[in-house]
């Protein structure tokens, strides 16, 4: 049994379709994060979750529970907020025991409950502070602290870190980790940021456009992008995708007379003739020596710079651009013609009309 | 540029203010305190010195005490009413429903009215001969026969405050309404995943938001409604049998309808006194309750 199960949920706001047809299936201890930028439908999948939406048609379950029409406190749900969503007059104590408290737990239970969220979250000490008094990180604590002490079936996050600077992004995410590995409990995460996704994930829901463009493990969706869209959003700086055309068993670059060859796993889908667009990504090329090789691009180095750890060039392969990350002593200038190499693995092709991959034998 | 040039600059952009202001209010506020220590007569002789005799003589006298009651009550109630039906009709239009557009233009209507108008439109309602209300009481078989809401001693005071609801609720519901916007959509949404009933929603969730601007809308109305003069001057003149004479009504009787003006002046002061009271107090309140949902 599923710890989440949802099955062909549509979401209409008038004649707009929001979301066109959700299937997911959640193992208990899965932490499935929904990613994509706004406007995609992941925070209303989140919403419809939550019971805060209801769905057009479809249906959720949690724990094998039909839970549509169920009133979001009955549904074995917690939830943490953007705007984290703390009550400003209550103490950090109140707020975090309020679940219990309006189920009408009782005092010494519930002071227990929140003891021990305080304790997993470091915040003993804010424990009589209002709201206005923490910091954003503070706060961010006690909303999750919030939705710890209920010990519900799923955890739902909506951009729970987007509110917080970079610094704090980083050490709440880990911290985030941290606990989902102690607690082993569910969790719906909705993001567009994609870092936060690779890290915290055990799948990846990518959306687009209220559908789900692929499901699958952080590696799947980094490694084997289902489709262009994908292969563009995951990754920074994103994969490169190059015009190529197959002729006489090799692509051939758009634009240029550069060759390299077919790998042998798409040679049954990527038919002789046929536009492709080749997706590699930038930190799969390195610079090569100048003996140019068959698994090498010659580019002209247009923009260099140095983010610390890699050096991030802009080049040009004929009339197409082409980022690289290479480490930051890579011999490399401005102006400069140099070949990037690459493995032959590392190449994903895409139908350009269809925006899907190509299959693999 | 200096701030010195500023500060002067400022002082002259509010001077010509400055002087209409010591004019009309300055000027007759230190005149009433003069003539507050006199015996003056409206028209004719200034006076002669009588110290603080108006003073005691008004502070001692049934009429004042029982004027203030009769304010206190009218104020209290009113305000109270005023608050707890704006409120509720702030949280009604806070509702997604179809013309809530419509019926929040239209609720501001009976405060958009001016003063007299209403009182003229209420005396109408009240009207013991063919007035509305007695048409629908009777009709509902709820009294026998046709009253005068407004000269009967048990009933005007009650008729006036329906009356003052009726226009002043609309503020306090507009002033509720826009701090109902203000409570984020996260806060009242983490609240029915908690649990919270409408009760303590209202109570935990959405009263913080409310405090402060709540207050203000307190603050303004019970100093309005403390000296509240031209809606009951309107429709009962203070009375039947001075059951609605408020201390306003009871300073114009007392400076132009008796034509004392001595103790009219000294009867203005000690409400001027009153009213300056209450509104230290309710500024004091405004700080505090400011911060509570920051």
């Amino acid at each position: 049994m599923s710890a989440l199960e949802i099955r062909n949920v549509r979401k209409n706001y008038g004649s707009v379709e929001t979301l066109k047809g959700i299937d997911i299936a959640l193992e208990s201890g899965e932490f499935l994060v929904l990613l994509g930028s706004s406007g995609c439908g992941k925070s209303t999948l989140l919403n419809i979750i939550a019971g805060l939406a209801e769905a057009t048609s479809g249906d959720v379950l949690i724990g094998g529970r039909s839970i549509l029409g169920v009133h979001p406190k009955n549904r074995d749900i917690a939830m943490v907020f953007q705007s984290y969503a703390l009550y400003p007059n209550l103490t950090v104590r109140r707020n975090i025991g309020f679940g219990l408290e309006m189920r009408g737990v009782a005092v010494a239970e519930r002071d227990k409950a929140v003891a021990e969220a305080a304790r997993l979250l470091q915040i003993e000490s804010l424990l009589d502070r209002k709201p206005s008094q923490l910091s954003g990180g503070q706060r961010q604590r006690v909303a999750i602290g919030r939705a710890l002490v209920r010990k519900p079936q799923v955890f739902l996050f909506d951009e729970p870190l987007s509110n917080l600077d970079a610094k704090l992004r980083l050490e709440m995410r880990t911290e985030l980790k941290r606990l989902h590995q102690l607690l082993q409990t569910t969790v719906v995460y909705v993001t567009h940021d994609q870092i936060e996704a690779m890290t915290l994930a055990s799948r990846i829901a990518v959306m687009r456009d209220g559908r789900i463009e692929q499901l699958g493990t952080p590696e799947e969706i980094y490694n084997e992008p289902a489709t262009l869209y994908v292969a563009g959003f995951v990754g920074a700086p994103s994969m490169n995708m190059l015009k190529a055309v197959v002729a006489d068993g090799k692509l051939v670059v758009a634009g240029s007379d550069v060759r390299i060859p077919l790998p042998a796993r798409y040679r049954t889908s990527a038919r002789e003739g046929a536009e492709v667009v080749v997706g590699i990504r930038p930190e799969a090329l390195r610079a090569a020596n100048s003996t140019a090789t068959d698994l090498s691009l010659p580019v002209e180095i247009e923009v260099v710079e140095l983010t610390g750890p890699e050096l991030v060039i802009s080049a040009r392969i004929g009339a197409q651009r082409l980022t690289a990350c290479l480490p930051p002593r890579a011999a490399v200038a401005k102006g400069e013609t140099r070949s990037l190499a690459f493995d032959e693995a590392a190449l994903r092709l895409f139908d350009p009309s269809t925006g899907m991959a190509l299959p693999t034998a | 540029m200096s701030s010195t040039w500023m500060t002067t600059r400022a002082w002259l952009l509010m001077l010509p203010l400055l002087v209409v202001m010591v004019a009309v209010i300055g000027w007759p506020l230190v005149d009433t305190v003069g003539l507050s220590f006199t015996d003056a007569k409206l028209v004719g002789t200034a006076g002669n010195f009588v110290g603080l005799d108006n003073y005691t003589n008004m502070l001692s006298s049934p009429n004042f005490s029982r004027t203030l009651v009769t304010t206190t009550l009218f104020a209290v109630i009113s305000v109270a009413a005023e608050m707890v039906i704006g409120v509720l009709a702030a949280l009604l239009l806070n509702q997604d429903f179809r013309g809530r557009a419509v019926l929040r233009a239209l609720m501001i209507l009976p405060w958009a009215l001016p003063t007299v108008v209403n009182a003229t439109l209420w005396r109408l309602i009240y009207n013991p001969e063919y007035g509305a209300l007695n048409a629908a009481l009777t009709q509902l078989h709820l009294v026998d026969a046709y009253r005068s809401w407004l000269g009967e001693p048990g009933t005007a005071l009650a008729a006036l405050i329906v009356a003052d609801c009726w226009k002043n609720f609309p503020l306090v519901a507009l002033i509720a309404l826009a701090a109902l916007q203000a409570v984020p959509r996260d806060i009242t949404a983490a609240s029915l995943v908690d649990g919270a009933g409408p009760f303590n929603r209202f109570r935990f969730v959405i009263l913080p938001y409310l405090a402060g601007p709540l207050m203000v809308a307190l603050v303004l109305r019970t100093i309005e409604a403390f000296k509240v003069f031209d809606i009951i001057w309107v429709m009962t003149r203070g009375g039947p049998a001075n059951t609605t004479r408020t201390l306003s009504i009871l300073v114009y009787q007392e400076a132009f309808s008796f034509q004392r003006a001595g103790s009219g002046a000294s009867l203005a002061l000690i409400v001027t006194l009153l009213v300056t009271v209450l509104a230290v107090v309710y500024a004091a309140l405004v700080r505090k309750t400011a911060g509570s949902a920051a």
